[in-house]
């Protein structure tokens, strides 16, 4: 299988502050992602990894460099182009769930179609097939507020994926689950990606979340320092990402 | 005094916040302050003359429909600012206050927020007040030059009002902050859940709701006249409750039955605001209730005033009918005293006829002090030559038909048809009552009847032995009814009386701009006054609701955003969402108003349906505009 290039990354900087106080938190980043890749970016708080997540999914601007998204440069791109693309290409799942609270877990995951126009016996059934690999049939009828956070947290990662994105964006996803609630995500996740229905970009400080990527970037001091890829073994490569965490000295539990 | 700085500075801060607040408060106070200024004005001066008593029963019972108003309102806004600010509030007990000093807090702030709304109120109030009194004069139809006038007295009831009552919610409010956890503070009033109710309890609300306020709407279409009075009070109770009951029951019903009906809510984007309207009536309930209700009273009321003004027209039409009345024991020549009354006005019309004054033991005058009889040939040419209707046919030798008058405060309307007088120990059968002004002002005065052109004759023998007294009666209308007082030295002239009191003649002259019914204007156009504040009232109240729904709505329209949804999409669900809320109390008011009003006009007798146009009118244009501001507002802070 040829994998088709979906994000390309190249000479990527972003400066915060105004004139003279201009602070670099990101510097000459270069990165690809391919079609079917499932990348977890590392690196110690403060390092920029939301701050590339945000540039990366249009929702900031960069100070130099481009970004291609399917060949398109989003960093030119127009307000309303932007939302459009956001509405058709991209998923998000951020840290704190973001569900409605006012609506049940089944209107929820269904937004983004139904806002989108799509029709209703089309919406339900996208919404039952969703609902069913994050295991979330039983609760389609229950509000957020009756709900676990790692169930919340599934219903998101269900509603940015509804729309069939080319690429989901995760900004620690499992921040503020438990172990066994962050398993089930990712592995609902890892599910997804081996179907080969989802690119996933994910931000993580934890090296046991960051063990069921395919790839993992370290970040720190604006840059990119190291790259891993995972072989077979999923122990294996968290023991692998743990003695790079502690070489290069980023964050250890 | 660090806490005082942190208060100003929060102040500053947030003026957006606290001027909705500042700004709604004001309006209490200004309208407060222009209703005392004109009690306390000249303007009341002028009617001083007038019915003084009147006016003071009806002022004071506004005033206190204008405290318990100026009450609840304070309350409303105060409790609507306070969940504002309890989340900023509880982050202070983060960073090391106790909860005695955020009260403390709350205090200075809302003292602030209280003296900046009294002093913008009372300024806006002086600002006005002249035009406010101009309005209320023109509106009462009451000449009066209205000097800028302002009383002191009318600043230190205002103040002392509004800082009693806001002194009072601030109290509260601390109170409320103090003994509230630090928890329930950071959530503020945020509603976290969809609170489940039981079914049955859905069902019994939806049920009783329903059946009550129809219940009231047949109350309301049968009342008819004073006898049916328990029916109206029975069907103000029933409206009131069972428009709580609607708002409660069967509207959620509906709004949670459409979130669950899947093909509908993903059908044109619905699912964003039938969603949380649904989440949000549970708490927003009484918010519409309360507006619903106001609006009712505010057209009922305007109601009252409208059917005041019918009658007040009709009783001025009535006076009008003839400028000048005279009276006298002989007759006289019509043409010449018309050429007199010529010489300084021109004369639209003028008629005569005879009338026949009778002693108490020949025709019983019942409430009048006088009574009298008239022929029906002549009757019907007067009616003629004045231009009225006059339709009735001769009655027989034994019937007469009632004349009568317009009486402000009755609310019967009096048909003697088939009741039977005694004139002379003979008895005449009725035919019916009459309340056009043939006879003019003599009908106000006395008991008269119109009987046929014989009987006329045959109790004319009665003036022979004394025990009638025939009279020439003439009357002229002039064309500018204003101008009254040009030809008064002429028709003065003319008044006369003889030492023993047989011969006489006497003048009676209608001032349009002097009737000691003015009182009735003056109500009227308080009134109109207490509609203008309820429904205004009415408007701010979803305003500032709407504002409080955005302000927790702001999170969420973020994720929205971030979630690349269409900022268009998302206006349009605002939209929809806010229009539907300023919808359901106006079609209610709409619906309701018609049963009160219909109501309302069966039992004062008059015909009232284009005070519902006018007042349906009148909200649907505030309600739209104050929506489309809504809209606005909630656009620009949820969508940047
Ligand atoms: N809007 C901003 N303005 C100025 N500086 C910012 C802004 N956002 C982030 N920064 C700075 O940029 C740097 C990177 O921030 P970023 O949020 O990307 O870190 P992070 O890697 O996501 O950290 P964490 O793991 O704690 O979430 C930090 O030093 C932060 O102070
Ligand atoms: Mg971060």
């Amino acid at each position: 299988m040829i994998m088709r290039q979906l994000l390309e990354v190249t000479n990527l900087s972003k400066n915060y502050g105004r004139g003279n106080y201009q602070a670099p938190v990101l510097r000459n980043i270069n990165m690809t992602v391919c079609e079917g890749d499932f990348l977890a970016i590392m690196g110690p708080s403060g390092a920029g990894k939301t701050t590339l997540l945000n540039l990366l999914s249009t929702l900031d601007a960069p100070t130099h460099g481009s970004i291609l998204l399917d060949g398109a440069d989003i960093t030119h791109m127009k307000n309303h182009e932007l939302s459009i693309l956001r509405r058709d290409k991209i998923g998000f799942i951020f840290q704190e769930y973001n569900l409605l609270d006012s609506m049940t877990l089944q209107d929820n995951i269904a937004l983004p179609l139904s806002l989108n126009g799509v029709k209703s016996s089309e919406v339900i059934q996208r919404v039952a097939e969703q609902a069913k690999i994050f295991r979330l049939s039983a609760h389609l009828d229950k509000y957020p507020y009756q709900l676990s956070g790692g169930q919340k947290q599934r219903a998101a990662s269900a509603r940015a994926l509804i729309t069939k994105p080319r690429i989901l964006f995760a900004d620690e996803p499992t921040g503020a689950l438990d172990s066994r609630s962050s398993r089930d995500l990712l592995t609902c996740l890892k599910t997804v990606n081996d179907a080969g229905q989802a690119t996933i970009l994910m931000v993580t400080h934890d090296a046991y979340s960051a063990s069921y990527a395919k790839q993992v970037y370290l970040l720190k001091d604006g840059q990119i320092q190291c790259r891993l890829n995972r072989g077979q073994d999923r122990k294996e490569f968290y023991e692998e990402i743990l003695s790079m965490l502690a070489t290069l000295g980023g964050e250890q539990e | 005094m660090k806490l005082y700085t942190l208060a100003w500075s929060n102040f500053k801060r947030s003026v957006r916040e606290f001027g909705v607040l500042v700004l709604s408060l004001a309006f209490s106070v200004f309208i407060f302050f222009n209703f005392q200024n004109i009690v306390f004005s000249d303007a009341m001066d002028v009617l001083e003359n007038y019915n003084k008593d009147y006016i003071d029963i009806v002022t004071e019972t506004l005033s206190v429909v204008f405290v318990v108003f100026l009450f609840f309102f304070i309350w409303y806004a105060s409790n609507v600012f306070l969940n504002q600010r309890k989340k900023e509030i509880g982050i202070y007990i983060f960073m090391g206050l106790d909860n005695r000093r955020i009260g403390k807090l709350y205090l200075l702030e809302s003292g602030m927020v209280g003296l900046f709304a009294l002093a913008f109120g009372l300024v806006a109030g002086l600002a006005f007040s002249k035009l406010f009194q101009m309005i209320l004069l023109r509106l009462s139809r009451i000449s009066a030059d209205v000097r800028f006038s302002f009383s002191l007295q009318s600043v230190m009831i205002t103040s002392a009002m509004f800082l009693t009552i806001h002194g009072l919610m601030t109290l509260k409010g601390c109170h409320t902050l103090r003994t509230s956890s630090v928890l329930n503070l950071l959530s503020g009033a945020k509603q976290k859940e969809m609170k489940p109710e039981h079914r049955a309890v859905t069902t019994l609300r939806i049920l009783a709701g329903t059946g009550i306020l129809a219940a009231g709407y047949v109350a309301a279409w049968r009342t008819g006249d004073l006898d049916s009075l328990e029916l109206g009070l029975a069907a103000t109770i029933l409206v009131i409750v069972g428009v709580y009951l609607l708002y409660s029951g069967l509207i959620p019903a509906v709004l949670r039955a459409l979130t669950r009906s899947k093909g509908y809510l993903y059908k044109k984007q619905r699912t964003l605001w039938v969603n949380s309207l649904a989440f949000r009536i549970k708490k927003n309930y009484r918010t519409y209730a309360m507006v619903t209700v106001l609006m009712i009273s505010a057209v009922t009321v305007l109601a009252v005033s409208i059917a005041m003004q019918q009658r007040y027209e009709r009783m001025v039409w009535f006076d009008q009918t003839y400028t000048y009345q005279i009276i006298s024991s002989h007759e006289w020549d019509g043409e010449e005293i018309c050429e007199g009354i010529e010489e300084d006005n021109e004369v639209s019309y003028w008629n005569s006829f005879r009338l026949l004054l009778m002693d108490a033991s020949v025709f019983d005058s019942r409430f009048q002090n006088m009574s009298g009889v008239v022929s029906y040939s002549q009757v019907k040419e007067a009616a003629g030559r004045a231009g009225l209707d006059f339709t009735w046919p001769e009655p027989g030798a034994y019937e007469a038909i009632d004349v009568s008058h317009e009486i402000m405060m009755s609310f019967v309307d009096e048909d003697r048809a088939g009741e039977k007088i005694t004139i002379d120990g003979e008895t005449y059968e009725l035919l019916g009552s009459t309340k056009t002004p043939y006879l003019g002002n003599l009908q106000t005065y006395m008991n008269l009847a119109i009987v046929s052109d014989a009987a006329f004759e045959r109790l004319h023998a009665l003036a022979e032995n004394g025990r009638a007294v025939e009279n020439w009666v003439y009357n002229y209308r002039i064309a500018v009814p204003e101008n009254v007082d040009a030809s008064r030295p002429y028709l003065t002239g003319l008044a006369e009386r003889s030492e023993d009191g047989s011969v006489y003649t006497g003048v009676n002259f209608t001032d349009p701009l002097n009737r000691d019914t003015s009182w009735v204007c003056v109500m009227y156009s308080l009134c109109l006054f207490l509609f203008a504040t309820f429904v205004l009232a009415g408007g701010s109240i979803m305003f500032l609701k709407t504002g409080n729904d955005v302000y927790e709505d702001h999170e969420r329209y973020q994720v929205l955003c971030r979630l690349g949804i269409p900022r268009r999409i998302l206006g349009k669900s605002v939209r929809s969402e806010i229009c539907f809320t300023y919808c359901c109390p106006f079609v209610l008011t709409v619906l309701t108003s018609w049963f009160s009003v219909r109501a309302l006009g069966n039992v004062m007798k008059e015909d009232l349906f284009q005070v519902n146009l006018w007042s349906a009118g009148a909200i649907l244009v505030l309600f739209t505009l104050v929506c489309a501001f809504s809209v606005r507002m909630a656009r620009r802070k949820l969508l940047g």
